[in-house]
């Protein structure tokens, strides 16, 4: 090849693009090839040459792979804004798919997959389909990919062509880069999808487990990720997969050491016998701290994964922590997560050697780090009760240093010091009081402050230090104001003389009249109060032993904990947050159901049930017409509760029947039960927002409370909804009447369905946006609860739900399990769904359980075929439905949590 | 799975762009740049190399000053990302011989071409360079690598020893030389990283190697290759703890803490010989990697002074000792040490006859710095510094300077005392000799001596 790409880039005096096209259409290869090149140049700098769409397309039919593999990428990039002259390349991608070189055959569908345009799309389907059983497994490994690629665009086309079985088929392949690539495909569309589609059977396991060897790196991690959602029925299956992983600690490869780590700890759960568990923990650790070992950037994803890990199995790195212990040339972001660790693993038996470490952290160049290292030592102190005192000295040595930013620090943790030891350390508050003077920092200001209130007695000077505070109190930050007015009145009550007394008088003059904070005018107000009424009363409240606090430095909780640790070597191991706090991709919860474990079962078992029911069981209607009327409305409140009692008092005494039938664009007021606080007035500049959609006579209404809390009158008010799964919008204007400061209104806004939906799986948010004249518009979320849209017409006769449920495949049945939910009487949970629209069909005994048959409808006809099964008054309540409309389920089982815990 | 993946000059330039999912808007490298430029999060100035800008996450590496940068918008493997990043920089660099701003604008379409068969659709396919080779057809265009830095732990080599083919390492594992056939040659590099850390009185807190077998095979047809190491070498600390005292210096035994190896690695042979045997694919890559917290004899000692000389006034005497043979050589020492922060001059006296070395005072940071060319095994250095002050010091000076740092490049010397024993090439005929370098070289990690 001649000269330099970097010739491409520069640029031409003549116009640019006509020139380039005559370049494209030169009757040499060469030419034309560079030519490719010099259009591909001026695209990845940002360049428009999508004018030349047609000529580059003409480039595309050559045996060059170089020059084709050119012309493909410039495809990529403007197929999207070319859809028509894009159908122009399909012909020759077609071709390209029977091609005999195989790259040449991979490269095609790889390309076709990337452009996303629905008239090529269309195409791809059939290469596809043959590409996935190609002899050559770098087509079939492509051609896997292909198909994540096509779910994306089109899921439906996926699943009714079959790709998806191809794709499960390709888990067996003898080539692991298929495996690696299938398990990898398979795994991201069971992420988008709601139903189940890559469920890990035993099968798969094993299949997986020996691939595991095989294959390379990468592949290795996207196995064991797709694994790590299998759970082992026993403690001797977890052994078991354990073993066959165990070998991965050894890769060089820190994503697969740490896929690997993921994948132990979690079957070390299930596993019993201690002697496996601390020879696990043994074999985890070397790998673990040979990952410090690698580059910063994976250093810190160690770091944060270790800190998780320690905190729930300790004894792993409980030796271990000198290699914790900071290099000098560390980036910053490493040396912050290594305290955090050397603060866990700090312990009565090395607390010296991590002390003697602090000390020399505290007195580096880095402020932010010797600031960490200086608390490190404080928490060390709270935590290890036998160590305090040594790390107190090495507190006070640091404070004689005079280094502004350690004293300020040192002082911050000396106070949660004296709070974990109380009456303990208070001889050393005379040295803290030596620099009073510099402190500048609030959070430091606030803390001495607390000291010296909190031991006005043992300080003969605390009048004397506290009113030198209170010269600049009006130019406080609020933090230290606050300090400073309980810090004054813990001095009065303590020592009730001259000086206290004055000094009182000033701050609650200050803290009461001179401000505007409302928290400092609330707190000196409760005080003024106590002081004049009941001086006894002020002591017992402002001088009340407070409760010794405790050690952080474990600070999850521990359901949180369990969830990052499940989620170790992801993202949100790294971020200390649930996936969902950071991911925003649309996407509806998995649900997990057991098909694959009882292949027919549900459909002998059914029909067994049904006839149970015939032969004289339970006859349904009568059983559950028990009437319980006032369970019409789900929970009813027979009063309103507080907000806006007066108008709601007189429309109750109307009727709740009565304002069912107030025409829709009549404003409406109703009581009812309180509704759940969307905008708060906090957000609302002062507006609040309540609402809640309900289903009344046959109609669905958006329930919408206002509340002025601000100090003029609003009106004007305007409502509209965001695209939602269900398309739902306002079916008239918003009715609200002016509301004057303090005053509530509350309508109903009739509802109707089928407007402006959004694609991709369905999702219960509901987005709405209220404005009006006076202020700006204001956005909140509301939750869908499908059992709004359970229609009146939902019930089924027993023969066509049993026919209905036959003649649904079995992999429209998903079930869900609700542990915590307990059934009382079985005839008030009829009523109470049969008010929402669930109808009760039949119901038997199996063993000592109880099974339920419902049928409930939504609009467009999507009917809901459920089984509920319980025992009565314990907990715990499985559901399990047949629709034709899996990717609903979800949707489902959040409604009938929410009707069977009301 | 990702989304994107960028490489960004110094500057902030886009040199690379690849969009794989569509996912993520277009402006991303700009939104990453200036964060990165502008972090300012939980008092840290640095950007950790993961975070997350409206949902986006954006994992980035440093090699050679350039930014490779990958997003997502899922909850993917933060390793995988970051692993994938380091290699695709070795990869590139594989082809390319050299990694820089120009050696990649020059070959963009190669570079390209590479990073559709590394990654499809966000997912990694292959980074070997060996198995690339068969899907990749563009030929890199080599830049001169004389007048650039060259890139990686190879790259020291290039210094200080005649010996050694310094070119080679710049070489590209794929582009034909000039001369038409390539000459057959491997290189096996023992890279030792020391981080030691000495008390104000001499004593080791903390010591640690961590090694790297690292090879680079120039040799056509794929031989294998065996590669026997100490025969008295174990692995794993024997259920001791760190609080143990082992018996210093004890039997003359290697004792790896842990060790891991490349997946083209048989070790059907390792627990009976202590020997390796592969296969090894094109382009450079870690044989074996091990850590070492077992005892060694460090080889530099540092003895630091600082006192008082009158008011506003204080001396520092550093002297460097070299604890290694004399027929060794070590190269590029720095010694640094941060002084007071009220210090406003430092002046300087070296011993008499010095050359090759250089001191200078950071007024920025407050740091001292002296640089070293060389220093022959047992030979010892000695540096005074004559401080002046602003104000009086506080209490102990010792607590307001130091701790003195150390870097520095020993070839041909390593301390762990792991050896490559031999490196045998499966013959292909009588006449069949390619070179083997075989080399060793001590690097400072962290080395630090408290005072």
């Amino acid at each position: 090849m001649s000269g330099h790409d970097s010739k491409y880039f520069s640029t031409t005096k003549k116009g640019e693009i006509p020139e380039l096209k005559e370049e494209l259409n030169s009757q040499y290869k060469d030419k034309r090839k560079d030519a490719v090149k010099k259009v591909i140049a001026a695209m990845t700098v940002g360049k428009d040459v999508s004018s030349l769409f047609t000529d580059v397309v003409n480039c595309m039919q050559t045996e060059n792979l170089e020059l084709k593999k050119l012309v493909y990428l410039y495809l990529i990039n403007y197929a999207k804004s070319q859809p028509d002259l894009a159908i122009l390349a399909v012909n020759t991608f077609v071709k390209d798919s029977q091609d005999p070189n195989p790259l040449i055959r991979a490269l095609a569908v790889r390309t076709m997959g990337c452009i996303r345009v629905d008239k090529i799309t269309e195409y791809l389907c059939d290469p596809l389909q043959r590409c996935l059983k190609d002899d050559d497994p770098y087509v079939r490994k492509t051609a896997a990919i292909c198909v994540a690629k096509l779910y994306d665009i089109n899921a439906e086309l996926v699943e009714d062509r079959g790709f998806l079985d191809s794709l499960k088929d390709l888990i067996s392949d003898n080539n692991p880069m298929v495996v690696a690539n299938a398990v990898a495909a398979l795994a991201e569309i069971q992420e988008n999808s709601s139903g189940p589609i890559f469920e890990i059977t035993t099968p798969t396991l094993t299949k997986l487990l020996t691939a595991l060897n095989e294959c390379t790196e990468w592949g290795q991690v996207f196995i064991l990720d797709a694994l790590s959602r299998y759970k082992a029925s026993d403690a001797r299956e977890a052994e078991n997969i354990v073993e066959r992983v165990t070998p991965r600690l050894q890769h060089a490869n820190c994503a697969v050491v740490l896929s690997a780590v993921k994948m132990i700890l979690q079957q070390m759960e299930l596993i019993t016998s201690t002697d496996v568990v601390r020879n696990l923990c043994k074999k985890m650790a070397p790998p673990l701290v040979t990952l410090l070992s690698a580059e910063p950037e994976i250093q810190y994803v160690a770091l944060r994964n270790i800190n998780l890990i320690v905190q729930r199995r300790p004894t792993i790195l409980a030796h271990e922590i000198k290699v914790f212990f900071c290099k000098y040339n560390d980036p910053i972001y490493v040396k912050m997560e290594k305290l955090e660790i050397m603060i866990k693993l700090a312990s009565d038996r090395n607390i010296d050697q991590v002390l003697l470490e602090f000390k020399e952290y505290a007195t580096e160049v880095d402020v932010d780090f010797v600031r960490k290292a200086v608390r490190a030592i404080g928490r060390c102190a709270i935590k290890l009760e036998r160590a305090a005192e040594r790390c107190i000295s090495v507190l006070l040595e640091l404070i004689k240093i005079k280094v502004n930013y350690v004293v300020q620090e040192a002082i911050i943790v000396i106070k949660d010091i004296f709070r974990r030891y109380p009456n303990t350390y208070e001889s050393i508050i005379a040295t803290l009081c030596e620099s009073l003077d510099t402190l500048d920092e609030p959070e430091a200001k606030a803390s001495m402050i607390w000291i010296i209130g909190e031991y006005a007695e043992r300080i003969d000077n605390a009048d004397e230090l506290l009113e030198s505070f209170l010269e600049s109190f009006p130019e406080e930050p609020p933090q230290v104001q606050l300090q400073l007015l309980t810090a004054t009145v813990k001095l009065f009550l303590k020592k009730p003389t001259e000086g206290p007394q004055q000094m009182i008088q000033v701050v609650l003059n200050n803290a009461t009249v001179e401000t505007d904070n409302p928290d400092l005018r609330d707190r000196a107000y409760i005080y003024w109060r106590l002081l004049s009424t009941d001086p006894e009363a002020a002591k017992d409240v402002v001088l009340a032993e407070k409760p010794v606090i405790s050690d952080d430095s474990n600070q999850l909780d521990s359901t949180l904990l369990d969830e990052l640790l499940a989620n170790i070597a992801t993202l949100s191991s790294v971020y200390h947050k649930p996936p969902d706090a950071f991911v925003t991709r649309a996407k509806t919860a998995t649900q997990k159901t057991e098909d694959d474990d009882y292949p027919d079962g549900n459909e002998t078992r059914y029909s067994e049930t049904l006839s149970n029911a015939a032969n004289g069981g339970a006859s349904p209607p009568s059983s559950s017409s028990v009437p319980h009327a006032a369970a019409r409305q789900p929970a009813p409140a027979p009063a309103a509760p507080a907000p806006a009692a007066v108008p709601d008092l007189l429309s109750d005494l109307i009727g709740l029947d009565n304002n069912q039938i107030v025409p829709a664009d009549q404003p409406a007021t109703s009581s009812g039960p309180p509704l759940p606080i969307l905008l708060p007035a906090g957000s609302g500049q002062g507006l609040q927002i309540s609402a809640q959609l309900v289903r009344q006579d046959g109609q669905i209404f958006y329930s919408l409370q206002f509340e002025n809390n601000t100090q003029i009158t609003l009106d004007g008010f305007m409502i509209q909804f965001n695209k939602n799964s269900f398309g739902l919008a306002a079916a008239g204007p918003l009715q609200v009447p002016p509301l004057a400061p303090g005053a509530s209104a509350r309508t109903l806004l009739p509802m109707v369905l089928f407007q402006n939906m959004s694609t991709g799986p369905p999702n219960t948010l509901l987005q709405v946006a209220v404005k009006n004249s006076q202020q700006p518009v204001w956005y909140f979320n509301d939750k869908i609860l499908l059992h709004v849209f359970f229609t009146e017409d939902g019930r089924m006769e027993r023969t066509s739900f049993l026919e209905t449920w036959r003649s649904l495949p079995d992999s429209n049945e998903v079930l869900k399990e609700f542990p915590g939910i307990v059934v009382t009487s079985a005839e008030a949970t009829l009523d109470q769904l049969a008010a929402s629209n669930m109808f009760f069909i039949a119901k038997r005994k199996h063993a000592n359980q109880d099974v339920f048959y419902f049928s409930a409808k939504i609009p467009r006809g999507t009917p809901f075929l459920i089984e509920l099964t319980t025992i009565i008054g314990n907990p715990g309540v499985k559901c399990a439905i047949k629709t034709p409309n899996p990717e609903m389920a979800p949707l489902f089982f959040e409604a009938i949590e929410t009707l069977l815990k009301a | 799975m990702i989304s994107q993946f960028f490489v960004l000059s110094q500057r902030g330039d886009n040199i690379v762009f690849r969009d794989y999912r569509g996912e993520v808007a277009k402006g991303s490298a700009e939104i990453f740049f200036r964060k990165v430029k502008f972090w300012k999060e939980d008092g840290q100035e640095e950007a950790p190399p993961v975070f997350n800008v409206d949902g986006v996450n954006y994992f980035h590496v440093k090699v050679v000053g350039l930014l490779f940068v990958a997003t997502t918008r899922v909850n993917v493997s933060p390793s995988l990302v970051l692993e994938l990043l380091q290699r695709i920089a070795r990869v590139i660099k594989d082809y390319l011989g050299v990694l820089s701003e120009d050696s990649l604008r020059k070959n963009f379409v190669l570079v390209y071409e590479l990073l559709d068969e590394v990654i499809d659709f966000g997912y990694v396919q292959t980074t070997s360079t060996e198995v690339l080779k068969s899907y990749v057809f563009n030929e890199p265009i080599v830049v001169d690598a004389a007048r650039l830095q060259p890139l990686g732990p190879a790259a020291i080599f290039m210094q200080g020893t005649k010996r050694m083919p310094g070119t080679a390492v710049t070489k590209s594992v794929v582009a034909n030389e000039p001369g038409g056939r390539k000459r057959e040659e491997i290189f096996v590099d023992i890279i030792e990283k020391i981080s030691v850390t000495f008390s104000s009185s001499g004593y080791i807190l903390t010591s640690e190697i961590d090694g790297t077998i690292q090879m680079k095979s120039y040799l056509s047809g794929n031989p294998e290759i065996r590669l026997a190491l100490n025969e008295d070498l174990s692995i794993g600390r024997g259920g001791g703890t760190i609080y143990d005292y082992r018996s210093s210096s004890g039997s003359g035994a290697v004792i790896l803490d842990d060790c891991n190896f490349h997946e083209s690695v048989r070790l059907d042979s390792f627990d009976m010989d202590r020997t390796l045997s592969l296969v090894p694919p094109d382009g450079e890559f870690p044989v074996m990697n091990y850590r070492m917290t077992q005892e060694f004899k460090p080889p530099f000692r540092i003895n630091c002074l600082i006192e008082e000389a009158g008011q506003l006034k204080a001396e520092v005497i550093i002297k460097v000792r070299a604890e290694f043979p004399s027929n060794i050589t070590a190269n590029t020492i720095a010694v640094q040490m941060p002084l007071p922060k009220y210090t406003t001059r430092a002046s300087f006296e070296l011993e008499p006859g010095a050359v090759g070395q250089r001191t200078d005072f950071k007024e920025a940071n407050k740091k001292l710095e002296w640089g070293l060319k060389k220093i022959v095994g047992g030979s010892e250095h000695t540096l005074r510094a004559k401080l002046t002050f602003s104000q009086e010091s506080h209490a102990n000076l010792t607590k307001e300077a130091g701790p003195v740092s150390m870097t520095f490049t020993i070839p041909m010397y390593n301390v762990s005392r792991l050896q490559v024993k031999y490196l045998q090439i499966a013959k292909k005929s009588s006449s069949y000799n390619p070179y083997r370098w075989v080399r060793y070289v001590t690097q400072a990690n962290s080395y630090v001596a408290r005072i």
